[in-house]
């Protein structure tokens, strides 16, 4: 059993500079900045039209300290396929390419290129960072926007469709791994990129991710909100190994406590949910518990 | 050595003599054997190269975008709505500089639905900073393929290579395969200039800004516009750098003629049919039965459409009564492409000199319309008397 | 754990931990995660020139 990383054996390399163009507060540069310690220096990685690509900056200067290509929105996957295949053809065994795209570019624009790729077996890292809408261009509803956010373009209904499981589609590619992780465990998504490096074919990363201008709240709070996503048990840290699922870190811990926060708490600390009806929350609390009732019974 | 095969083997036997390393793959017709046979190549291991059957074209033009800015030798091929598909890659491509050689092999696009020949697809990349160039038979195919990947690495320019679909792709026709010593000595490994490598890391195509930046030396590094305008500039050096491609061809392979256009009988003609591909070969027929008519015309095919050899071209056809403009694809709500361009051309080096022919534009072909060479002796014969109209005029037409 | 989360990469992991106030763009997440309340956020209006400096 791999030791936990803790706080004071994280690698202190840095592979981002300071001064990166994300917004105050933000969650991707927080995994990022984790992410790329885990994939280190002999990486290449692949970025599509996100957050991201404004957080590396604007030429001719980039903040992060990897070889990077920046693609067009629904090739991410491709790319990282054609990165593969070079390395393969000039005999390159010991670099990894990882592609870092957000929500919209994996779940709607990006999703045909990563099911390809991943039914190809293409042996590189994808790590979707979630922060459940099209932040970037102004906060823009996508598939993995939860029910009832309001986004600039759900902006009195909110959103009325669930929230696309990305995970599960693509654990159905019978992927060696997937991980569903979080901002505010950056220990939790460390090691899950280091223990999977060396699995073969496509490993998915689906790490929810807060946004304080997306989902509107202070900036300081945002690993509190990422935590209480977890802790009321709506969003769950877990890893599928060759198809076994089992969840990790907190919220395998919730699992012996038998005690969830009330997802109230968390619709309540961020405006975007603001017109969520208190009948809305009961139905999702009601479905929190039902998934908790699972997982408690497969634990016996 | 002399074999008899189809055009799309033709352009795979092309792509295996140049030791492309990394292939992108999707199927449509009539490109599909092409790729088909590379695939052949590569599991047999006469060709030592990655194969990726993507999930769409888009994808596949990603592979080789991604793959070429790595320093692989890439390779794709498709037609119509697969190039369509890929339109936004297209433009990437170009932009990125990067040397990716694709045969297109032209087939009318949708909608509705036609799996036949025109140029559509290709004539409606023209703008994206590509080059393009356009074979008549299964001895420019081969061969383009092998001058394309020297020239695009040379000028770090996408290259198309553009044949007609079921014309060319799917009939059978003598042609030299090249020995493979002479293309090694033809063409030597890609080596760019930058490769994407983790030694000396670079971030790749990031977001630029309208005005100039400066960059962590405190020089002012090249802005979007600039780097667009070299993507122009080099395109026309491209056309000298075209010029030493096809001699070099020449030297090494003993075959080669005018890098820009293709002349039949145009030395004492006084009027010149002009086109794109095999239909030109096709005029030829129809060329040497109005010579028999007394009638001094030629034909003149244009083996670069981008970018355009206008002064080739305007050389070629100063002092001609009128030149008869043969499409097979058009700019819809104006008139056909290349007619557009010729007369700009012609506009350019010869007005007022009192040596500029008129233009006549004749539509035929579309959706793979069965081109009667009848159709294109009456049609010619009825330009040679006098300018049919200033419109396009569509041949072979059943309203 | 004000260094593993600050998206800035601005905090040294030392104790006390030193803060680059030239890229720190007071998002306060050091602050609110720090469990000894060691970090206050303090308006940057309410500085001159020289006292930037001094923190």
């Amino acid at each position: 059993m791999q030791a936990k990383t803790t706080i004071l054996s994280l690698p202190t390399e840095e592979f981002v500079h300071p001064g990166t163009r994300a917004c105050t507060g933000c969650g991707l540069a927080i995994a990022y900045r984790v992410g790329l310690k885990a994939l280190g220096k002999d990486t290449i990685l692949v970025v599509p039209p996100s957050c991201l690509t404004v957080l590396q900056g604007l030429f001719p200067i980039a903040s992060t300290k990897l070889a990077c290509l920046n693609v067009t929105f629904a090739s991410t996957a491709a790319a990282a396929s054609g990165i593969l295949a070079t390395l393969k053809v000039q005999g390159e065994d010991n670099i990894k390419v990882a592609a870092w795209a957000g929500d919209g570019g994996t779940s709607d624009i990006g999703l045909q290129a990563l099911s390809g790729a991943a039914e190809r077996g293409e042996n590189f890292i994808y790590l979707c960072y979630d922060n459940e809408g099209y932040m970037n261009t102004g906060a823009q509803r996508s598939g993995t926007t939860p029910i009832g956010a309001v986004t600039a373009n759900t902006p009195f209904k909110g959103k009325l469709q669930q929230k696309k499981d990305v995970p599960a589609i693509m654990a159905a590619h019978n992927l060696s791994y997937v991980a569903e992780c979080s901002a505010a465990y950056p220990l939790d998504l460390f090691d899950k990129i280091r223990k999977c490096m060396d699995m073969p074919g496509t490993k998915y990363f689906h790490i929810h991710t807060p946004c304080p201008p997306g989902w509107g709240y202070d900036p300081r709070y945002g690993i509190k909100i990422g935590r209480l996503a977890v802790e009321t048990g709506y969003y769950d840290l877990y890893e599928i190994v060759n198809g076994e699922f089992k969840l990790t870190a907190a919220s395998e811990k919730l699992v012996e406590k038998r005690k969830l926060i009330p997802v109230r708490e968390y619709f309540r600390s961020q405006s975007r949910f603001r017109i969520l009806t208190d009948a809305q929350i009961a139905v999702i609390q009601n479905q929190i518990d039902a998934k908790w009732a699972n997982y408690y019974k497969k634990d016996e | 050595m002399h074999i008899i095969e189809n055009g799309n083997v033709a352009a795979a036997l092309g792509v295996k003599l140049c030791h492309a390393n990394v292939i992108a793959a999707y199927p449509i017709t009539p490109q599909t054997p092409l790729t088909e046979k590379l695939s052949e190549y590569v599991e047999a291991g006469e060709m030592k190269a990655e194969y990726i059957p993507v999930e769409s074209e888009h994808s596949a033009l990603a592979v080789c975008i991604a793959a070429s800015s790595a320093g692989a030798r890439s390779f794709t091929a498709t037609s119509a709505n697969g190039l369509l598909y890929m339109h936004e890659q297209v433009h990437w491509a170009a932009g990125a500089r990067l040397p990716i050689v694709m045969c297109v092999v032209n087939r009318a696009v949708g909608a509705p639905w036609n799996v036949w020949n025109d140029q559509q697809d290709s004539i409606s990349q023209r703008d994206t900073g590509w080059i393009q160039m356009y074979c008549c038979d299964h001895q420019q195919i081969i061969d383009s393929v092998i001058k394309a990947y020297w020239l695009a690495e040379k000028v770090s320019i996408p290259i198309m290579v553009c044949y007609d679909g079921y014309i060319l792709s799917h009939t059978y026709m003598p042609f030299d395969v090249p020995d493979q010593e002479k293309v090694d000595a033809f063409l030597p490994p890609f080596r760019p200039d930058y490769a994407l490598n983790t030694e000396e890391p670079a971030n790749l195509n990031t977001v630029t800004l309208p005005d100039v930046r400066m960059d962590i030396k405190g020089e002012i590094a090249h802005g979007y516009m600039e780097i667009r305008y070299l993507l122009h500039e080099e395109m026309r050096t491209a056309l000298t750098v075209a010029a030493e491609a096809e001699k070099r061809f020449a030297d090494i392979f003993g075959r080669g003629g005018d890098p820009y256009v293709e002349p039949y009988l145009c030395d004492d003609a006084e009027y010149v049919a002009v086109g794109l591909g095999s239909l030109t070969y096709q005029l030829r027929v129809a060329i040497d039965t109005l010579r028999k008519e007394g009638i001094r015309v030629g034909v003149m095919g244009v083996r670069f459409y981008r970018p355009f050899p206008d002064v080739a071209v305007a050389n070629a056809l100063k002092g001609k009564k009128g030149v008869i403009v043969y499409e097979k694809a058009l700019s819809y709500g104006y008139e056909g492409a290349l007619a557009s361009d010729l007369k700009s051309a012609l506009y350019e080096h010869l007005a007022g000199t009192g040596t500029l022919p008129f233009v006549q534009n004749f539509i035929a072909g579309i959706g793979g319309r069965d081109i009667r060479t009848d159709d294109l002796t009456q049609s010619l014969r009825a330009a040679t008397k006098s300018r049919v109209s200033k419109e396009p005029v569509w041949i072979g037409l059943k309203l | 754990m004000c260094w593993l989360f600050c998206p800035d990469v601005v905090i040294s992991r030392t104790i006390p931990p030193k803060i680059d106030l030239e890229y720190c763009k007071g998002c306060g997440i050091c602050a609110e995660e720090c469990p000894t309340k060691a970090i206050t956020m303090v308006d940057e209006a309410g500085f001159s020139e020289e006292d930037k400096d001094k923190e």
